[in-house]
C-alpha cells in the first residue's frame, strides 16, 4: 500500500513542493539500496512547516472540490458524472495526501515524543548523578566531621609529666632523639611506658594479694589454736578453784571485780585500782607470822549495775537515732505537758545531777572493830565524784543526846582537811551548768548524792585547778596515790576521835569527867567543883552568846563547827563554858570561851584571870593531849577548867570591907597568890609536888 | 543568819594556835628606841616584836606597818617590863634582865648581849621582875619585882649593888624621884615607899589604903603604878588614882576612874601608846582618840 500511496502522491508532491521531490528522490535512492522504505527517515527531511501548509491546502482544495460536488450534484446531468468523478478522484487524492500528512503528523509526534523522553532520561540520569554525588559529598563530609571529632582513648589516660617521663622511662622506650622533635612519637612513647609500668604494677599487685591470701590464712589458723585455747583454760581455772580457797588467794574473786571494774568511769576506775593497791601494801606490810591471807583493814568492792553501766555505751549511731527520738518524743510530751514547766526543769535537774551506775564501797576497818563504810559515786554530767558515810561499830551505840551530829553521815566527815566541808562543788565549770537548770548550789541535794569533799576528788585524780581552769579533768593515777595513805589515816584518825567522844559524851552528860588513868596526873587529887551540864547549842545561839565575840571576830566559829555549853558549879559560883569542837578534833583542839557567874559576871573583857583560865585551856593544849592519838583533849580540857575554877574561887582575896568568912576556904597549895602586873593567880598545875604556880 | 560573820577561813592546826595566841596575848611593856623611830613591845609569851613607828605614822601607811618588823622569842616567861637607854634595850621577865643593842635587833636571830639575874633568897620560885628603872646619874639599874626586894645593878660592871627590903609584898612599879636620887616603889601590900639610893634605907612609906579617900576595899590594896615629879606623886592600883604631895604625904585630888589602873606617866609627848589585854597596841597621837593598832 505504502508504495502505491507514495506513487500517487508523487506527482502531488511534485507540485507542491521541490524538496519532497528531493527527499523522494532519496528515498528511491535508499530504496534501491536496501528495498525497503522509512518513513521515519522521511519526515526527518519533511518541513514540517510546509506540511502543514500543504495540509491547510489541501483541506481546501477538499473543500472546494467537495463545494464543486456538491455543486454539480445539485445541477444533476450526466456529464456532470465524469466531472463529478474526476473530482472524487481528486478529492481521494486529496484524502490520500491526508492520510499521509497524518502519518507524518503522527510520526513527527512519536519521533517527537522519543526525543523528549530521551533528553528526559538523560537529563534524568544526570539529575540522578548528581544526587549521588552530592550524597557522597554529605556522606563524606560527615565522615570528615566524625575524623576530625575524634578522640582517642589515649587522651584519656593521665600520663606522668614530660619531665618524669624523661626521668624515669629506660632509654629505650623514651627513645629521646626521635621523641623530642616528634609530638606523635614522643605520645607513643609515653603510651608505652604507661603500658610498661601498669604492667609491672599490676604485677605487684597480684603478688601482694596473693600474700594477703597466705597471712589472711595464717591469722584463721592463729585465732582458731587461741579460741581452742580458751575452753582448756578455763577448764584449769575451774579447776583451781578448790585450791585457791585453800590458800586463801582468791583470785577469782578478785578477778571478777577486775571485770566489773572496766565498766567503772575513769575516776571511779583510778579510786578502785589506788585503794585495791594501798589495801595489799597494807596487808604485806603486816607481820608474816600470820597465815597470808587479805588483811581485812581496808575492803575494796564495786555496786551497782554493770548492765546499766554498759547500756551507757552504746554505739554513737544508735544512741543518736535513740537521742533524736527521743527529742522527737519530747517535743511531742513537751507540748502536751507545756503547763508544768517546773516539772521539765525538775527533769533536766535530775539528768544534770545523774550518777553512774556503778559506785566503789570502800570499807575502813579500825583496831576496835568499828567500820566506816564509803560509799563512792561518780556524777556523770558534772564530772566530780561524792561519797557517802556511815559507821557501824562492833557494839550497838546508846547514842547520847548531844552526841547526835558526831557521828551522822552527814557530818562525820566533814573538813577532813581544813576548810573542806563539802557543800560546794569542787568542778568550777559546773557552775555554768548549774545555771542552765536552775540549781543554786549542790547543798541541798548532798543529803541524797553525798558530798563532794575534795579529797574525794583527790582520790580519784581529779584536779580541777582554780588558776587555770581546764574544759576537760582527766582521772589521774598518780595524784590519786599521793593522798592515798594520808587521806586513809585521816579517815581512821577521825573515826576513832568521833566514836571516843562519842563514848565521853555520854559519859559528860551524866556529869562525870572521864579522866584515863594515864592523865590523872595532869590534876590534882582533889576536884572539887564539878560539871552539871553539857548540851549541844546552835551554830547562832553560840554567836549570840555576849562572851564569845572574840572567838567570832577571830573567824574560828564558822558554820563547820559543832557548839557546846559546859556548866561547871561550884558552891554558888557558875562557871559557863562555850565549847567550839573544830571537825577536825583532835588536831585541832576545842576552844573555851568562859563567863563566870559568882560576885557578878566576870568574863575575859572584865577580868585578866578569866582570860588566863582560857588561855590554859586553849593555849596550853597540848600538855593535856594525852598519849597519842589524844582522844583525851577534851575531857582533859574539861577536868582543867573544873581545877582552874576551883584556884580561881579559893585564892580570891578576902574582901575586908565584907562581914563572913570565905565562902571557899584555900585548900590548894601555892607558892604566891598573885605575881606579876596583872596580879594572876597561881593557874598552873605542878606534878608530882602538887602545887600550883604561876606560868 | 545573814550576820556580818567574818569568813571562816581554812584553818589548819598551825592558823587556828596562832589565831588562839594572839587571842590571848598580853602585851605588859613597850619602849621607844633613843632614836624614836621604833617601838619594843613585850607580851605574856616571852616574845618581843620591834614596830617601826615612823613607817606606821608615815603619810603612806599601809597594813603592814602596822605589823612588826621583827619578832623574836626574848624569854621564856612573860616580858613584864622593859626600858631603853641610849644604846640597850633592857627586857626583864621571868626572874633575869637582858640586854639588846637597839642597833642589832632589827637582824634577825638577834643574841642577847648578855643577862643578869640578881641574887635572890628563894629558889623554889624565880621571881619575877615586875619593873625595871634606870638611874642615869649613877649608870645603874634598879629592878624590883616578886621577891620584894629592890635591887640596884650597875650597867658598867653588872654587879649587884644594892638590895632594899622593906616591902612584905611583891614590888609593881618603880618610879625615881630626880631631885634627892629616890627611888619610889609600890606593890601588892599596899604602900608606896620612897628609898634614898646613897644611905640605902627607906625614907618614907605611904600606906595608901589607910587613907579612905581613895581606898577601895572591894578592889583591894595594891599599888599597880606610880609616877612622881619630885615633889608630886600619882598613884594608883586597887585604890583610886590619887595625887599626892610627897613632902606632907597628903593625897590631894583624886581621879574619878572606877577601874584599877595598871600604868600611868607624866608624858609630854603627842605620841603615847597604850596596851593591855589582847594583842594590840594602840597608838595615840592626840590626847584625844585613839589613831591606830599595832599588832602582834
Amino acid at each position: 500500500m505504502s508504495s502505491e500511496s507514495s506513487k500517487k502522491r508523487k506527482p502531488k508532491v511534485i507540485r507542491s513542493d521541490g524538496a519532497p521531490a528531493e527527499g523522494k528522490r532519496n528515498r528511491s535512492d535508499t530504496e534501491q539500496e536496501g528495498k525497503y522504505y522509512s518513513e521515519e527517515a522521511e519526515v526527518d527531511l519533511r518541513d514540517p512547516g510546509r506540511d502543514y501548509e500543504l495540509y491547510k491546502y489541501t483541506c481546501q482544495e477538499l473543500q472546494r472540490l467537495m463545494a464543486e460536488i456538491q455543486d454539480l450534484k445539485s445541477r444533476g446531468g450526466k456529464d456532470m458524472a465524469i466531472e463529478i468523478e474526476e473530482r472524487r478522484i481528486q478529492s481521494c487524492v486529496h484524502f490520500m495526501t491526508l492520510k499521509k500528512l497524518n502519518r507524518l503528523a503522527h510520526i513527527r509526534l512519536k519521533k517527537g515524543r522519543d526525543q523528549t523522553h530521551e533528553a528526559k532520561q538523560k537529563v534524568d540520569a544526570y539529575h540522578l548523578q548528581l544526587q549521588n554525588l552530592l550524597y557522597e559529598v554529605m556522606h563524606l563530609q560527615k565522615e570528615i566531621t566524625k575524623c576530625l571529632e575524634f578522640k582517642s582513648k589515649h587522651e584519656e589516660i593521665d600520663l606522668v609529666s614530660l619531665e618524669e617521663f624523661y626521668k624515669e622511662a629506660p632509654p629505650d622506650i623514651s627513645k629521646a632523639e626521635v621523641t623530642m622533635g616528634d609530638p606523635h612519637q614522643q605520645t607513643l612513647a609515653r603510651l608505652d611506658w604507661e603500658l610498661e609500668q601498669r604492667k609491672r604494677l599490676a604485677e605487684k599487685y597480684r603478688e601482694c594479694l596473693s600474700n594477703k591470701e597466705k597471712i589472711l590464712k595464717e591469722i584463721e589458723v592463729k585465732k582458731e589454736y587461741l579460741s581452742s585455747l580458751q575452753p582448756r583454760l578455763n577448764s584449769i581455772m575451774q579447776a583451781s578453784l578448790p585450791v585457791q580457797e585453800y590458800l586463801f588467794m582468791p583470785f577469782d574473786q578478785a578477778h571478777k571485780q577486775y571485770e566489773t571494774a572496766r565498766h567503772l568511769p575513769p575516776p571511779l576506775y583510778v579510786l578502785f585500782v589506788q585503794a585495791t593497791a594501798y589495801g595489799q601494801a597494807c596487808a604485806h606490810m603486816k607481820s608474816s607470822s600470820q597465815p597470808p591471807r587479805q588483811d581485812k583493814t581496808l575492803s575494796v568492792a564495786i555496786e551497782g549495775s554493770v548492765d546499766e553501766a554498759k547500756a551507757l555505751f552504746k554505739p554513737p549511731e544508735d544512741s543518736q537515732d535513740d537521742e533524736s527520738d527521743s527529742d522527737a518524743e519530747e517535743e511531742q510530751t513537751t507540748k502536751r505537758r507545756r503547763p508544768t514547766l517546773g516539772v521539765q526543769l525538775d527533769d533536766k535537774r535530775k539528768e544534770m545531777l545523774k550518777r553512774h551506775p556503778l559506785s566503789v564501797m570502800l570499807d575502813l576497818k579500825c583496831k576496835d572493830d568499828s567500820v566506816l563504810h564509803l560509799t563512792f559515786y561518780y556524777l556523770m554530767n558534772l564530772n566530780i565524784m561524792t561519797v557517802k558515810a556511815k559507821v557501824t561499830t562492833a557494839t550497838e551505840l546508846i547514842t547520847p543526846i548531844s552526841a547526835g551530829d558526831l557521828l551522822s553521815p552527814d557530818s562525820v566527815l566533814s573538813c577532813l582537811y581544813p576548810g573542806d566541808h563539802g557543800k560546794k562543788t569542787p568542778n568550777p565549770a559546773n557552775q555554768y551548768q548549774f545555771d542552765k537548770v536552775g540549781i543554786l548550789t549542790l547543798r541541798d541535794y548532798v543529803l541524797d548524792l553525798g558530798h563532794p569533799y575534795l579529797w574525794v576528788q583527790k582520790l580519784g585524780g581529779l584536779h580541777f585547778p582554780k588558776e587555770q581552769p581546764q574544759h576537760t579533768v582527766i582521772a589521774d593515777h598518780s595524784l590519786s596515790a599521793s593522798h592515798m595513805e594520808t587521806t586513809m589515816k585521816l579517815l581512821k584518825t577521825r573515826v576513832q576521835s568521833r566514836l571516843a567522844l562519842h563514848k565521853q559524851f555520854a559519859s559528860l552528860e551524866h556529869g562525870i569527867v572521864p579522866v584515863t588513868s594515864d592523865c590523872q596526873y595532869l590534876f590534882p587529887a582533889k576536884v572539887v567543883s564539878r560539871l552539871v551540864k553539857w548540851v549541844t547549842i546552835a551554830h547562832e545561839d553560840y554567836m549570840d552568846l555576849h562572851f564569845t565575840k572574840d572567838i567570832v571576830e577571830a573567824g574560828l566559829a564558822g558554820d563547820t563547827n559543832l557548839y557546846y555549853m559546859a556548866l561547871v558549879e561550884r558552891g554558888t559560883a557558875k562557871l559557863q563554858a562555850a565549847v567550839v569542837l573544830n571537825p577536825g578534833y583532835s588536831s585541832i583542839p576545842p576552844i573555851f570561851q568562859l563567863c563566870l557567874n559568882w560576885k557578878g559576871e566576870k568574863t575575859n573583857s572584865n577580868d585578866d584571870n578569866i582570860r588566863a583560865m582560857e588561855s590554859e585551856v586553849n593555849v596550853c593544849y597540848k600538855e593535856l593531849c594525852g598519849p597519842r592519838p589524844s582522844h583525851q583533849l577534851l575531857t582533859n580540857q574539861l577536868q582543867r577548867l573544873c581545877v582552874l575554877l576551883d584556884v580561881y574561887l579559893e585564892t580570891e582575896s578576902h574582901d575586908d570591907s565584907v562581914e563572913g568568912p570565905k565562902e571557899f576556904p584555900q585548900e590548894k597549895m601555892c607558892l604566891r597568890l598573885f605575881r606579876g602586873p596583872s596580879r594572876m593567880k597561881p593557874f598552873k598545875y605542878n606534878h608530882p609536888q602538887g602545887f600550883f604556880s604561876h606560868r | 543568819m545573814e550576820r556580818a560573820a567574818p569568813l571562816a577561813v581554812p584553818l589548819g592546826q598551825t592558823e587556828v594556835f596562832q589565831a588562839l595566841q594572839r587571842l590571848h596575848m598580853t602585851i605588859f611593856s613597850q619602849s621607844v628606841s633613843p632614836c624614836g623611830k621604833f617601838l619594843a613591845a613585850g607580851n605574856n609569851y616571852g616574845q618581843i616584836a620591834i614596830f617601826s613607828l615612823s613607817a606606821a605614822l608615815s603619810s603612806e601607811a599601809k597594813e603592814e606597818s602596822k605589823k612588826p618588823v621583827v619578832t623574836f622569842q626574848a624569854h621564856d616567861g612573860p616580858v613584864y617590863s622593859m626600858v631603853s637607854t641610849d644604846r640597850h634595850l633592857l627586857s626583864a621577865g621571868d626572874g633575869e634582865v637582858k640586854a639588846w643593842l637597839w642597833a642589832e635587833i632589827l637582824k634577825k636571830g638577834c643574841k642577847e648581849l648578855w643577862r643578869r639575874q640578881p641574887p635572890y633568897r628563894t629558889s623554889l620560885e624565880v621571881p619575877e621582875i615586875n619593873a625595871l628603872l634606870l638611874v642615869p646619874k649613877e649608870n645603874s639599874l634598879i629592878l624590883a619585882g616578886g621577891d620584894c626586894q629592890l635591887h640596884t645593878m650597875d650597867l658598867e660592871t653588872g654587879t649587884f649593888t644594892r638590895a632594899l627590903r622593906g616591902h612584905t609584898d611583891y614590888i609593881h612599879c618603880l618610879a625615881l624621884r630626880e631631885r634627892s636620887p629616890e627611888v619610889l616603889s609600890g606593890g601588892e601590900d599596899g604602900a608606896v615607899r620612897l628609898w634614898d639610893l646613897r644611905t640605902v634605907r627607906e625614907v618614907q612609906t605611904i600606906e595608901v589604903y589607910k587613907h579612905e579617900e581613895c581606898s577601895r576595899p572591894h578592889n583591894g590594896r595594891w599599888i599597880g603604878c606610880l609616877a612622881t615629879d619630885s615633889d608630886w606623886m600619882v598613884c594608883g592600883g586597887g585604890p583610886a588614882l590619887t595625887l599626892w604631895h610627897l613632902r606632907s604625904s597628903t593625897p590631894t585630888t583624886i581621879f574619878p576612874m572606877r577601874a584599877p589602873q595598871k600604868h600611868v606617866t607624866f608624858y609630854q609627848d603627842l605620841v603615847l601608846t597604850v596596851a593591855g589585854s589582847s594583842c594590840r597596841v594602840d597608838v595615840f597621837t592626840n590626847l584625844g582618840y585613839r589613831a591606830f593598832s599595832l599588832s602582834f
